[in-house]
């Protein structure tokens, strides 16, 4: 008797992982890597002087606070607009389905010039606000504004998916124990969309924290007020300051991993309920 | 082409998919790999074709070792249970695939492709069909032109994994009858997986028994129905019932009831009776070795009739199937009282399975 | 609309003004679809006419002039070479992982999954940084290609880099949940009929990817024409030489030639378009094919 220690019987399975494992590390894990050695050269002090100035912190609180309103508005209104996409009929639903798509697909500094534009204090938007001593552009609400616009894809696109796929079956039994229509969306409807409503939220959130081209335009980068941390990374790094970006840069690293975490855990949590 | 199957083990993970098996299989025989659901078959059968490499043993078509040998290289047809037609392929190409990915050394002409496509249509009787997707097809059609596509290459050894599990009754019947004679008139070396043994039973030359990765029982149809090797057999195939017994060193067998503590004689050891349903007399009147009991359940299956009789020495429920036509003429109803005696047993000493 | 008729007794009247069950009041809905629609004017549409207004509001000749001037045709023409790499790169990388994590059971699949992410976590700027520190002049690497008069940062391969690596997830995460889904058995069949492992890829695997594989190839292409934080740090935005599409765009707003800014801006817009309805296209494919099949 021997023993047939044999290649899987689909051919490839070297070829492509070898390619794979290569590719990802010399163009992804190598070069974050070095990130992370990079900034361990530094002291801890002068570490933490580049991530803890007043004006860095000030950036990470518009940039979490942004992100997070705006990921927040994106949760109603995403959830709002995947309901409407897949209960109803209307005309043009077609068009404003593929549109959805549109801040995956446009580039960013395109959308920047044209969100400044708009709610510009002379925009077709801005000018409406502009009597009320509201003021959209160069302001955090400019900045919010944005990023709003850059996660609007996700939590639609999360949860129309499931509202698609939920069986109209369990409606009807609610409606038919006697439950009104709004206990069968809170108590039937919502719990099943929420795991994909968070990962759409998480995905929203993570997007607008590293956001940058959108932003800078509409936001006018007054220092403590309006500049986010992205925009400090660059501006150190054209100063050549490495250290200080870098330093910076880990700090947002360490956010985008416990975010990504995150959202691996709300996807196992969302597949373990499907 | 013969296929000889020698110590073949193969695991996965923890669990023993194929144990240790030994096997032979004739040339131009059709054999059915019989057994339920994780016994081993499909593993065993996709070890035949090449698609699963065993953990150690050794296959050999004729003489040949071919454990090390590639699928593509086997020369096997393999027919899958849902069929893996190629989707975006007419009935046609997916026919031709096998003969216009040869090498074009060896590949045949255009020409002869076609001629040859067209007469394995011909063959499944599905030659209209030529120009449709697999989409726009029947299971039963699919299941057809998956057989036609594995033939297509002339393969020394045919496999089919459970062919017609994915089908309906009816088209299930007719595809298996249809099976047996195409094998009759083509005589590949085939072998194929079923759950269903009335299927093996009607379709096989041979019957192959697994359970739990090994192989149970191994016979032509009529030896492995008449003569089950085993209770495991015995059960698998087709409705039993299950009685105590005494037997004695003569071969004289005494039904009992496992209430029964009548001193056991020194000539005599227990063991279970195993009675298919249609085995069974039913008796109006007592008669010497009828076990009394009473009619709880009486269904009328077309043309047969079923009973679900309470045994009254120890309260077990037996099956009985009988002629509808019989039964009346017994003129019995729920709740009567009756006697039952086996026509023919087998009986496993030992408290059996 | 079909309504029920459950209460054969009611009148038509009573019966087309109890709701379904199942359905929310006529009112609740177009207040529901007039409050979708208008956020989704304010964040989508309007802005979709701010671009396409500000590039065509001084007539097509100012257009036109915007787009050929020499300065733009260079962000064009370097925007093109850099797809013609990082694309089939990407496409090539996408097969690839795809076909190892479908086909074959191994050890830190999801880990694998999880690191492919990543791109899409980490910031832009966060990527151009980590490029410049490692390769550029006073980077790690810095004095070696030097001395090999190798030029990335601040020049053509940097921004190659850096769009590889902001792109790199998405060919892989269109084809990986697609193959997994169809499983190996096609593949098998194939096998089994003699065919080698290409030719079954080619014959096979392909055709039944295409779809998948086209729309993965769309996006990348869209995502790396409008790159924009990351090709910001490494670029060094030396006109007419190291100036994407997006950086041009950026060079002429902040000059106030807004005109010539949405007229460039109006052909990445045209760009994004045809990447939706590609999507779209593909996805009405898919459904139709779906209910054709259960139809049967």
């Amino acid at each position: 008797m021997r023993t047939a220690a044999l290649k899987p019987v689909i051919p490839g399975f070297g070829l492509t992982m070898g390619f794979s494992v290569l590719y990802l590390s010399l163009l992804l894990i190598i070069p974050v890597a070095g990130l992370i050695l990079f900034t361990l050269q530094m002291s801890w002090e002068d570490f933490w002087r580049a991530v803890s100035h007043p004006q860095v912190v000030a950036s990470y609180k518009l940039s979490f606070l942004a992100s997070f309103i705006g990921a927040s508005i994106n949760a109603v209104f995403g959830t709002l607009v995947a309901w409407v996409l897949v209960r109803y009929r209307f005309p043009g639903k077609r068009i404003i389905d593929g549109l959805v798509d549109l801040p995956f697909a446009l580039p960013t500094a395109v959308a920047g010039i044209a969100l400044v534009t708009l709610y510009a204090g002379t925009g077709w938007v801005g000018q409406y606000f502009e009597p009320f001593g509201i003021r959209i552009a160069y302001s955090q609400i400019g900045v919010v504004i944005a990023l709003t616009y850059i996660g609007l894809p996700f939590v639609v696109r999360t949860v129309q998916p499931v509202l698609a796929d939920f069986e109209k079956e369990l409606e009807e039994a609610s409606a038919a124990l006697g439950a009104n229509r709004l206990t069968t969306i809170r108590r039937v409807i919502f719990p099943a969309i929420l795991p994909a409503l968070l990962t759409g939220y998480a995905l929203a959130f993570a997007r607008a924290v590293g956001e940058y081209g959108s932003v800078i335009f509409i936001s006018g980068n007054l220092p403590y007020r309006t500049e986010i941390t992205p925009l400090l990374i660059v501006a150190k790094a054209e100063q050549y300051d490495y250290h200080g970006a870098a330093a910076i840069g880990v700090v947002m690293l360490g956010a985008a991993f416990i975010l990504l975490l995150l959202i691996n855990g709300l996807q196992w949590w969302a597949s373990r309920r499907g | 082409m013969s296929i000889h199957i020698e110590g073949v083990n193969k695991r996965f993970g923890d669990f023993v998919a194929v144990d240790n098996v030994n096997l032979d299989i004739k040339t131009g025989e059709l054999t059915a790999l019989l057994g339920p659901s994780g016994s081993g078959k499909t593993t065993l059968l996709r070890i035949i074709a090449g698609l699963e490499h065993p953990d150690s043993g050794v296959i050999r078509f004729n003489s040949e070792d071919i454990t090390g040998q590639h699928v593509s290289e086997r020369g096997v047809g393999f027919v899958f249970q849902h069929y893996a037609l190629f989707k975006h392929m007419t009935v046609f190409e997916n026919v031709a695939y096998g003969l216009t990915v040869k090498p074009k050394k060896l590949r045949p002409s255009k020409a002869e492709i076609a001629k040859k496509v067209n007469k394995l249509l011909e063959l499944v009787q599905l030659d209209w069909t030529a120009d449709r997707y697999p989409s726009q097809l029947s299971g039963g059609q699919r299941q057809r032109i998956a057989l036609a596509r594995a033939l297509a290459v002339e393969p020394k050894v045919l496999l089919l994994d459970e062919p017609f599990g994915a089908l309906d009754a009816k088209v299930r019947a007719e595809l298996r009858r249809w099976l047996r004679r195409l094998h009759d008139e083509i005589h590949v070396t085939s072998v194929f997986v079923t759950h269903d043994q009335e299927e093996a039973l009607e379709v096989a030359d041979r019957i192959v028994v697994m359970n739990k990765g090994r192989i149970e029982q191994d016979g032509t149809p009529e030896q492995v129905y008449d003569n089950p090797a085993n209770p495991f057999v015995y059960e698998f195939l087709g409705n039993v019932n299950l009685f105590h017994a005494r037997v004695k060193a003569s071969g004289e067998t005494k039904f009992t009831s496992a209430s029964d503590d009548t001193a056991q004689q020194a000539d005599e050891q227990d063991g279970l009776a195993y009675v298919r349903a249609h085995e069974i007399e039913v008796l109006t009147s007592a008669e010497p070795d009828a076990l009394p009991v009473t009619l709880d359940l009486i269904t009328m299956v077309g043309p047969t009739a079923r009973l679900e009789v309470l045994n009254q020495q120890d309260g077990k429920l037996v099956h009985i199937e009988l002629p509808k036509e019989q039964f009346k003429a017994l003129n019995l109803k729920s709740g009567d009282a009756a006697w039952i005696k086996p026509k023919y047993s087998q009986v496993f000493l030992g408290e059996g399975i | 609309m079909t309504t029920t008729n459950t209460l054969p007794l009611t009148s038509a009247a009573a019966v087309q003004d109890t709701p379904k069950a199942t359905a929310e009041p006529r009112w609740v809905k177009w207040t529901l679809v007039g409050t979708a629609l208008t956020f989704l004017t304010l964040f989508l549409i309007l802005p979709l006419m701010v671009v396409l207004y500000g590039a065509f509001e001084a007539g097509m000749q100012v257009w036109w002039q915007a787009v050929t001037e020499p300065d733009a045709l260079a962000a064009i023409r370097l925007t093109l070479f850099v797809l013609l790499i990082v694309v089939p790169l990407n496409a090539v990388f996408g097969v690839a992982i795809a076909w190892a994590i479908a086909k074959f059971e191994f050890r830190g699949k999801t880990i694998l999954i999880s690191i492919i992410d990543m791109p899409f976590a980490i910031s832009p700027v966060v990527v151009g940084l980590i490029f410049v520190i490692l390769l550029g002049s006073q980077g790690w690497f810095g004095p070696w290609l030097a001395e090999h008069d190798l030029r990335i940062i601040f020049a053509v391969p940097g921004i190659v880099i850096v769009i590889l690596f902001g792109t790199l997830p998405f060919v892989a995460r269109e084809l990986i949940p697609l193959m997994q889904q169809q499983g190996k058995e096609e593949e098998e069949a194939s096998l089994t009929l003699g065919a080698s492992g290409w030719k079954t890829f080619w014959y096979v695997t392909l055709p039944n990817i295409k779809w998948g594989l086209i729309y993965g190839v769309v996006l990348c292409n869209a995502r790396a024409m409008g790159e924009f934080g990351a090709v910001a740090i490494v670029s060094g935005r030396i006109r007419g030489e190291t100036n994407t599409m997006p950086l041009h765009i950026e060079v002429l707003y902040n000059e106030y030639m807004f005109t010539a800014a949405f007229a460039v801006s109006s052909l990445l817009t045209g760009l994004a378009l045809v990447t939706i309805v590609v999507k779209s296209w593909i996805e009405w494919k898919d459904e139709r094919k779906k209910t054709s099949s259960t139809a049967r």
